[in-house]
């Protein structure tokens, strides 16, 4: 028993551990994708890639995962050879690249369920080979320069290649002679580094064998820059070093010229310890750095975060009652008003500390959305080469942080969106350069935090919504009458997009149309308790806008009353709430509005919305919840109050409920419901029974 | 507040080895039904309940148990029974569906039966028109247990045990 769950736990470990490993190759390759485009090379995200991959080989190794490990191991081969140069990095090379990616993904999935994943693995050796061995390397550029041979004798494979990109792009190499105290040399080195990070690429760096004294020692380094020697004086900013511009050794005319290959000069007559000497000091100073990074970092699986958030909100509760006592002890007489004061000040320190600890515990559930946007990235990636289209990313604010329950569940909608968003609306580029736009599409995501809530906009540069093909595909569909085609404005019919069984595209393409639809990402999102809105302008683009709370897990809520039973709803979804005065309550085309401040909103009762038996409801106030850009007034009974409330989901049982998000505890063991805003919105503000032949759920 | 009767499973005597196969017995309305003791986790009075509004008709509402929402079926509305209201007898049991625990509300508990082989009838004997959650018939006939009471025993003919499936019983409460 015992050795099977350890088993298990040991399994949860690699799956956690390999995860975050392959969200990191996304990463690293979608750099590489972007410095590639450029025409830039990008050693830092390849030599982090082929780390990556063989840090996941041994993994899978280690826990007996051999089709990870095999797959690990020939993406190792191909990137060995990409990053000493034996194969050039081109668009075909990445996309094998990201196949990779995607097939360990899908072996991740086998690896948890035990399911057979669709790969074949020799298929994928097969063309890894077959592209290490498309591209030879260059001729050798570095027997132009007036390199010590000395030096060049002692380089590794891996740093003759970098030296000789580095020429090959017309970088200027420097020798750097510095002497460093023997004591200090790692931090000292380091120093050196972070200091030319952005200015100059270090390809080596080897101890000199005279000069130093007992307690420092004259180092010699080669880097590779596009900077001046002035510029590369300035960041380096030490007086004590000597730097020398490594000259080249033949005048040759501005354009390039085509020279033979030339081997090159490998002098066997350095000593062996030099090297051996240099080479672990670096490998050192690489591995401490690499450590205290992760040292500082817990992962910690989210159902523990869970059971402390229960535990937090139960805490709320208590403090609640606590709140009610000192209320009770008040109202008690002489004799109770000292006991109440000191009660009174227990509850305020005890509700201090528990924010604290509330704000702790939200905080560490809280990851940055470009987790999230990453895998957009990659989507966006593929998605636009298996369509022949031309789409660039632009993403701003992905350091906005969001809950991870809602990161993980927004991931789906996200992919979706874009997808239909290249699929649909981007042109073809000859499309767009005939329409009179840049043949490259932009597909843009902006993401920043609005209140409690986070906002997520995502808008293509592409065709728009064609109003025509909806109206078609409606009525086709039998989603509204011809009647209701012709009466419905723009921005409406732009909402029927997000009914079920809609899909304008005229045919169902494999990326977008599979059978899920927009509908589906606004149940997604109304669930998590946000709203998703669309614009879009014929000929020019559209703009999909998601608005959801920064947390599931504790949020301030407004009690009130209808028919007796006590209910809640978001305070974050709450404009404001008022009592209601029946001079502002009007019709409209039989619909009950309220005019707020010269300005008309729908107006619900909730008891008859929810059909509660009972006596006649009072509606003497009415809340005013805004969800997105819509508002609507709910008429109630009774306000009882704010309070902390943690949300529970109701059963699987209950899953179809319309206009109730879920309950929660108040500790008195009773439930109350907690309403849903956006979808009592979507129910009331839906074209009314005669426009609209299919509805919800009746 | 929980009487638990018996804790779930673990019955003195292995079902595997006598042969024998243990029921909870409970009336609901004017039948005596049975589910099989490893189904059901806990006996509960009925707790505060918060009515959901447009939920499914034989769901009366929520509970919490302790801290997790927990949704209550009516078994006398499930099974069509008479609604006879709310007793001081009148109790929750709590069944594992796959991933959810559902409270069962019934009117009374009667005790656990221990039916051998030959006191259990297949439901094909009451014809094509059984419903599909009735799995059989207990008759407890001659073994009883000396913990029942009498009075029990004249307000409600528990001879017979109609014998519930539960996967059929709460298959449409969206599971499976």
């Amino acid at each position: 028993m015992v050795d099977s769950s350890d088993r298990q736990r040991a399994h949860d470990e690699f799956l956690a551990e390999a995860q975050e490993l392959i969200e990191s190759l996304s990463r690293d390759l979608l750099l590489l994708d972007e410095s590639q485009k450029q025409g830039q090379s990008n050693p830092d995200a390849l030599n982090d890639l082929f780390r990556g991959v063989h840090t996941l080989k041994g993994l899978a190794g280690m826990f007996g995962f051999e089709r990870i490990g095999s797959m690990a191991h020939v993406l190792e081969d191909l990137l060995e050879d990409l990053r000493l140069g034996r194969a050039e990095l081109t668009q075909h090379t990445l996309d094998v690249l990201f196949e990779g990616a995607d097939g360990f993904q899908r072996l991740m999935a086998e690896a948890k369920t035990g399911e057979l994943a669709d790969i074949d693995l020799d298929a994928f050796s097969t063309l890894i080979h077959s592209v290490s061995k498309a591209e030879q390397s260059a001729p050798n550029i570095l027997a132009d320069y007036d390199l010590d041979p000395g030096m060049l004798s002692v380089l590794t494979e891996y740093e003759e290649h970098r030296l000789r990109t580095n020429l090959e792009h017309g970088s200027t190499v420097y020798r750097l002679r510095i002497r460093l105290p023997l004591d200090v040399i790692d931090s000292a080195l380091e120093d050196i580094k972070q200091r030319c990070k952005n200015v100059a690429e270090i390809i080596t760096y080897l101890p000199s064998m005279d000069g130093g004294g007992g307690d420092s020692i004259d180092i010699e380094m080669l880097m590779a820059s596009q900077a001046t020697e002035a510029d590369l004086r300035a960041a380096l900013d030490r007086q004590d070093g000597k730097l020398t511009v490594v000259q080249r050794r033949v005048r040759i005319s501005r354009s390039p010229d085509p020279r033979p290959p030339v081997p090159s000069q490998r002098p066997k007559d350095l000593p062996e310890p030099t090297f051996a000497q240099a080479a672990p000091a670096r490998t050192q100073a690489e591995q401490s750095a690499s450590l205290r990074s992760l040292s500082s970092v817990v992962r910690v699986d989210i159902r523990k975060l869970d059971h402390l958030m229960n535990v937090v909100g139960e805490l709320g509760t208590v403090r609640s009652g606590i709140g009610r006592v000192v209320e009770k002890l008040r109202n008690g007489g002489d004799a109770m008003r000292e006991l109440a004061s000191e009660t009174h000040r227990i509850h305020r320190t005890f509700n201090r500390y528990l924010t604290e600890v509330q704000e702790g515990v939200l905080d560490i559930r809280m990851v940055p959305l470009s987790q999230l946007f990453d895998k957009v990235a990659v989507i966006v990636r593929q998605t636009a080469r298996d369509l022949g289209k031309d789409v660039r990313l632009l993403v701003t604010g992905s350091e906005t942080e969001v809950d991870k329950l809602i990161a993980e569940e927004l991931a789906d909608p996200l992919m979706h969106i874009v997808r239909n968003a290249i699929d649909h609306g981007v042109e073809f580029p000859e499309q767009r350069a005939a329409s009179g736009k840049q043949s490259q599409a932009t597909v843009t995501i902006n993401a920043y935090h609005k209140g409690n809530h986070v906002v997520i906009e995502m808008s293509d540069d592409g065709r728009g919504i064609d109003s025509a093909s909806v109206r078609e595909s409606a009525i086709r569909k039998g989603l509204l009458s011809d009647q209701a085609v012709a009466d419905i404005s723009r921005q409406e019919l732009l909402q029927v997009i997000f009914m079920p069984g809609f899909s304008t595209a005229a045919q169902v393409t494999d990326l977008s149309g599979r059978g899920v639809g927009m509908d589906v990402v606004k149940t997604n999102i109304n669930r998590l308790g946000g709203a998703v809105d669309i614009e879009s302008e014929e000929g020019v683009g559209t703009k999909v806008t998601i608005t959801l709370p920064i947390t599931l897990a504790i949020i301030n809520a407004l009690l009130f009353e209808v028919r007796g039973r006590l209910m809640s709803i978001p305070l974050a979804s709450v404009q404001e709430a008022l009592r209601l005065d029946s001079s502002m309550i009007g019709t409209i085309e039989g619909r009950e509005v309220l005019t707020l401040r010269g300005e008309t909103l729908p107006l619900c009762r909730l008891a008859d919305l929810f059909k509660f038996a009972g006596e006649s409801p009072i509606h003497s106030f009415v809340i005013v919840v805004v969800v997105g850009n819509r508002r609507l007034g709910l008429a109630v009974d009774r306000l009882a109050g704010q309070q902390d409330i943690v949300i529970k989901g109701l059963g699987r049982s209950l899953a179809n409920v319309p206009g109730i998000s879920g309950a929660t505890d108040l500790g008195d063991q009773r439930l109350v419901l907690v309403v849903d805003a956006a979808s009592i919105m979507d129910e009331v503000l839906a074209p009314k029974g005669n426009h609209l032949l299919v509805g919800g759920p009746s | 507040m929980n009487d638990s009767l018996v804790p779930a499973g673990e019955g003195p005597l292995a079902v595997e080895e006598t042969g024998m196969r243990e029921f909870l017995g409970f009336v609901v309305g004017d039948e005596a039904y049975a589910l099989p003791l490893s189904s059901v986790r806990e006996i509960m009075r009925l707790p505060p309940v918060t009515e959901v509004p447009r939920g499914p008709h034989d769901v009366l509402g929520i509970i919490s148990l302790r801290g997790q929402v927990t949704t209550l079926i009516d078994l006398r509305r499930r099974l069509s029974m008479p609604e006879s209201g709310i007793t001081a007898r009148t109790r929750v049991l709590l069944v594992e569906r796959r991933d959810e625990t559902l409270g069962l509300l019934v009117d009374r508990v009667l005790q656990v039966y221990r039916l051998r082989e030959d006191e259990v009838e297949l439901a094909s004997v009451l014809g094509a028109d059984a419903s599909s959650y009735v799995m059989g018939i207990g008759r407890p006939g001659v073994q009883r247990s000396s913990r029942r009471s009498d009075s029990e025993e004249a307000e409600t003919d528990s001879s017979i045990l109609i014998l519930l499936d539960p996967m059929a019983l709460l298959k449409q409460y969206g599971g499976a």
